[in-house]
């Protein structure tokens, strides 16, 4: 497959659901929130240590679960999909919380806000934190925009989006513990 | 730590059929559990190695066709080109998002060469009504032309070989100077298929002269 189709050389792209659009369309904006979480995850995923193959797992699985979001803020209704796309529900957000319960238990009670950082791993993960919410503050922005039609999908993604924002933030305690590094407090 | 392993079908070479000096079809039998979406496409494994070929039958026909193009010197597709039925094959699927959607604008499908392959399944899928351009050099590259010419409310070979290569009804240029002239101006649901530059050269003319409307597109090497 080859990379550059230019298409889009003149400022204007397609939607998944095949309208032209500005590349300053809000849900182009949205993708690209989308675009750049994902690539922080993946960050993250590429300084696991090696015993820690099964995080790895989860979060290759919600960069696939952002790759799906992405394609639906991109569609301007279910019927212009196609059938492609899989419907999100909330058995994803589910797995977030089960897994943000799993790892706060193996972490000692938060008593004080904490400054971003640690380990690179951890400071990552806080960046990808961070970005989630911006990604959240689009979404909502998209919302508010009236559109795309898939209103079912929209609200889903903007749930899976809060709570993986609290999932990342969980992972970067957890991923500083695992490589030695304690919390940060915040000392006003 | 990797992503989940696509499904590798086995199958076996069932028949070939040339369809033009450049290019023939293969068809292979169906592995059980393998479905797909009339437009998507398929990967054939050689070794380590992956080619891409689209599926031109409907997806409930009881085996798969592959159109495929027959590279001068292309080891792959050398290779299908003399591979005797019965022979074993492989494959990963279905690939790619070129498929039918319901719309209230009207379907313009564009192709370039073995691009075709996509629409033939959606044809065979029971899509018709659609205007359909199928850009090629010479007439004898206008593979699969009945049965797209009866599902198409109109048909459009585009044959950019210059007058040695005019066939009755065809228009002598390329599918987009036929679009800058030939089709009225509107919206229209586009489906393109092909060569990148005609994706590029379209798009363009899709965004200057057919505002409001649709792009689908796979891009064939």
């Amino acid at each position: 497959m080859g990379i550059f189709t230019r298409t889009g050389d003149r400022g204007r792209t397609s939607l998944f659901s095949g309208e032209r659009v500005t590349k300053s369309h809000p849900g182009v904006e949205a993708c690209g929130e989308l675009d750049e979480l994902n690539s922080h995850i993946g960050v993250v995923i590429g300084l696991l240590p090696a015993d820690a193959a099964d995080l790895g797992v989860e979060l290759k699985a919600i960069q696939s679960d952002l790759f799906q979001a992405g394609a639906w803020l991109s569609t301007s209704s279910p019927s212009a999909s196609g059938g492609l796309l899989k419907e999100m529900d909330n058995g994803r957000i589910g797995v977030i919380e089960r897994a943000i319960d799993r790892m706060e238990r193996q972490l000692p009670p938060l008593r004080s806000f904490i400054l971003p950082g640690g380990h690179l791993s951890g400071a990552v993960a806080h960046v990808a934190r961070a970005v989630c919410r911006r990604a959240e503050r689009r979404v909502v922005s998209l919302r508010d925009a009236g559109g795309p039609d898939s209103v079912d999908q929209l609200e889903i993604i903007m749930v899976f989006l809060n709570r993986l924002s609290d999932y990342l933030f969980v992972l970067s305690r957890y991923v500083n513990q695992v490589n030695g590094v304690a919390d940060n407090p915040w000392n006003k | 730590m990797s992503g989940p392993i696509p499904t590798l079908y086995r199958t076996e070479l069932l028949s070939r059929r040339r369809l033009a000096e450049n290019a023939f079809e293969i068809t292979l039998a169906r592995p059980a559990g393998f479905g797909f979406r009339a437009g998507q496409w398929i990967t054939l494994q050689f070794g380590d190695t992956g080619r891409d070929y689209s599926l031109v039958t409907a997806p409930r026909e009881p085996n798969l066709a592959l159109c495929v193009r027959h590279v001068e010197g292309g080891t792959y597709s050398s290779e299908l080109a003399v591979l005797e039925p019965g022979a074993p094959l492989s494959f990963t699927g279905p690939h790619g998002y070129l498929v039918f959607r319901k719309s209230p604008l009207k379907p313009v499908f564009v192709a370039t060469g073995t691009g075709i392959a996509p629409f033939v399944s959606m044809a065979r899928d029971g899509v018709n009504g659609f205007i359909l351009l199928h850009g090629v050099s010479t007439g004898a590259e206008l593979f699969y032309r009945e049965e797209l010419q009866a599902a198409a409310e109109a048909y459009i070979p585009c044959l950019s070989g210059g007058r040695e290569s005019a066939v009755s009804g065809a228009y002598s240029g390329l599918v987009t100077t036929f679009l800058e002239t030939g089709l009225p101006e509107g919206a229209y649901a586009f489906y393109l298929s092909g060569r990148g530059e005609m994706i590029r050269d379209v798009t363009r003319l899709v965004d200057d002269r057919f505002p409001g409307s649709r792009i689908h597109s796979e891009t064939f090497y």
